[in-house]
């Protein structure tokens, strides 16, 4: 395991919660990572499993109301940010901890030029005047790939791959110690995927920071991340390095979720995707919230909140399944 | 940009033909008319005869509107049946005094309602924003005439700190902007309202706090320029309603504007000067509603391109591609 003083971000048992008038969502229970410095999380799960919610706690911009975070600890670089004052927090925001969100199209301000929205990110954090902050922010924009002379452009005057590169420059202006992309490309075209994603890639070995992936795409994961998480109803069920995680999958959800993977190489191959629907968060079972659509679930599950297991490196993994020593799934040890 | 102004004013002609074509035959149809206001009751056959061909009433309505507007074209905006007095002169003695006051209604108007909207936006829902549309509803509901008297009776009679009428410098002007304000408030926070709830949803304002922006300026700078063209759009036509006169405010305050002026000429049946004024209200009406749109442009710059010929410019100009493309 790695020295305290070499990760980033340390999050232990982050609870966040949405509080409706007559309901409640647990959207993220009892969550815990870490984070080494200039390492690539992937923070894998369907929509709606708490990725982009626990994602925002970082930054403490859980939209309030309705979101509450009820307990847990997040360490950056040592210090608890849901400690920190409303002030403190916009001094991190931006500067150690950047955020790229997922729609482009509707991430920048429509009626601020491109180039005084990087500035500003400038302005806040190194105390330049507007002319130095706007040439900089010229030179960020070249760095993602855009003429500096655009800088004077309105977003609407940029396509969707440009905006992403937009925000990209943004949310590297102050070099920040730590990225969280949220679903960076889902957004793009397939094509423009790829440029944005080689162009994160290349700036993060660059500027040497820590980046959280937020996404969906396993191809993406496997080429881009050093650890993986997977989460599913607002629980990490499983985490461990990519090698770990995809080679040795342990949780059955993991398993399904490579399952449901085209095969190129036998393409008369049916789909196998996971039958049912990731339950509804106001109403989550007492014990694995998997278990209605695991396919090695037992009744005991429905009522047995799993507990972590250690699986070896950094391997973890909740499944009850595992009480039973000789299980194992049928999916096992493919190597990528 | 220029075409379109162009454009615009040009379109302001048949506005005014239609405008005044109305104004003459409404006018035309009403009991009484511009004679029976000039002879006693005791006068002869004769004299109304002769009076009736001065005015051209011995002819149809269309002669005498279409004389009217022949005048017009030469910049003439016709001679008062009463006075005798030229309708411009008449008309640009009292517009500065309706100006002060339209700008006065709008400065209390706005500097009231922005805040009071934004605030109740920002904290919708809570008893803030309550009170605020409760402060907004009876803005709306108290009538005009029984508000400002009111203020009359509180802050001229008992306390004596302005005049309780007519137009006597910047301190005058005091009570019946307020008087007209309040009412303009109401409609304008619930605009600033629902539009700034609308941009407070938006994702940029999370990327604007993400990269450190104070909510302060997250929602001062970031939300309310995205927020303001629907506000402009109501300041915009309160100040053409003020400018047109605001006839019950003006009455109770004795205010010597144009509201007053056309109302007082209406009941004498001086078609010339009612539609040389209402001609000249249409015009800075036109005026006022062309500055918004091409304010909005400023506010917004997606809005800028639909005012050019060519439209929005999707393919900006690119001459080089460089870095990780």
């Amino acid at each position: 395991m790695e020295n305290k003083n070499d990760l980033i971000l340390e999050v232990d048992h982050l609870t966040v919660n949405y509080e409706l008038e007559d309901e409640t969502v647990e959207a993220v229970r009892d969550v815990s990572f870490k984070l080494g410095r200039g390492k690539t999380l992937g923070l894998v799960g369907e929509t709606g499993a708490g990725k982009t919610t626990t994602a925002l706690s970082i930054l403490n911009l859980i939209p309030d109301p309705p979101g509450v975070i009820k307990g847990g600890t997040i360490k950056l670089d040592g210090e608890n940010v849901l400690e920190k004052t409303i002030k403190e927090m916009s001094r991190i925001r931006g500067k150690e901890v950047s955020m790229i969100f997922q729609d482009p199209m509707t991430s920048l301000n429509p009626v601020f030029t491109v180039g005084d929205q990087i500035a500003e990110a400038i302005m806040i954090h190194e105390k330049l005047d507007k002319k130095a902050a706007f040439e900089k922010a010229q030179e960020m924009l070249q760095i993602v790939g855009i003429p500096g002379e655009r800088a004077a452009e309105y977003p609407h005057q940029f396509s969707g791959g440009m905006k992403q590169r937009v925000v990209i420059a943004i949310a590297l202006a102050c070099n920040p110690q730590l990225l969280i992309a949220d679903e960076p490309t889902t957004a793009l075209d397939v094509t423009i995927q790829a440029q944005v994603l080689d162009l994160m890639k290349e700036l993060k070995k660059k500027y040497g920071m820590a980046m959280i992936l937020i996404t969906h795409d396993l191809g993406i994961i496997a080429e881009t991340c050093d650890d993986v998480a997977v989460m599913y109803a607002g629980k990490i069920i499983e985490r461990g390095s990519l090698e770990e995680v995809f080679n040795t999958a342990r949780h059955p959800y993991t398993e399904g979720l490579f399952n449901s993977l085209p095969n190129i190489a036998e393409r008369k191959e049916r789909l196998k995707p996971i039958p049912g629907l990731m339950p509804d968060p106001t109403k989550l079972p007492k014990g694995c919230a998997f278990a209605p659509r695991c396919p090695y679930a037992k009744p005991s599950c429905i009522d047995v909140m799993p507990e972590e297991r250690h699986f070896g490196g950094t391997h973890y993994c909740s499944c009850n399944a595992y009480d039973d020593e000789s299980f194992h799934l049928e999916r096992e040890d493919i190597v990528l | 940009m220029h075409r379109y102004v162009i454009k615009r004013i040009l379109l302001l002609i048949p506005v005014i033909i239609g405008v005044s074509f109305m104004i003459y035959f409404i006018m035309d149809l009403a009991p009484g008319d511009i004679i029976t206001q000039l002879v006693g009751e005791d006068a002869s056959e004769e004299q109304i005869a002769a009076l009736q061909h001065e005015y051209g009433y011995d002819r149809s309505v269309f002669y005498r509107y279409g004389k009217y507007m022949l005048g017009l074209l030469h910049g003439d905006l016709g001679t008062s049946y009463i006075t005798k007095k030229p309708v411009w002169d008449m008309y640009i003695t009292r517009l500065p005094k309706t100006f002060w006051l339209a700008i006065g209604a709008s400065v209390v108007a706005i500097g009231l309602s922005i805040p009071l909207g934004i605030v109740s936006a920002v904290k919708s829902g809570s008893l803030i924003d309550n009170s605020c549309m409760v402060l907004a509803l009876l803005g709306l509901s108290m009538p005009n005439f029984w508000l400002g008297l009111l203020l009359i009776i509180e802050f001229s009679l008992n306390l004596g700190w302005v005049p309780s009428g007519g137009f006597r410098g910047f301190s005058s002007v005091i009570l019946p902007a307020i008087t007209i304000g309040t009412g303009h408030m109401a409609v304008m926070t619930r605009t600033t309202r629902s539009s700034m709830i609308d941009v407070i949803r938006q994702d940029y304002l999370r990327t604007a706090r993400a990269k450190g922006v104070s909510e302060h300026k997250v929602i001062t700078k970031h939300a309310f320029r995205n927020a303001f063209i629907p506000i402009l759009t109501i300041i915009g036509g309160q100040l053409c309603a003020g400018i047109g006169g605001a006839v019950i405010t003006e009455s109770v305050f004795s205010w010597p504007g144009v509201g007053r002026l056309i109302i007082d000429y209406v009941h004498q049946r001086d078609v010339p000067v009612v539609t040389g004024s209402i001609i000249m209200t249409t015009i800075i009406t036109g005026v006022i509603h062309l500055a918004v749109d091409l304010l909005y442009a400023v506010v917004d710059p997606r809005i800028k391109g639909k005012y050019s010929r060519k439209g929005l410019r999707l393919a900006p100009r690119v001459k080089t591609k460089r870095g990780a493309a």
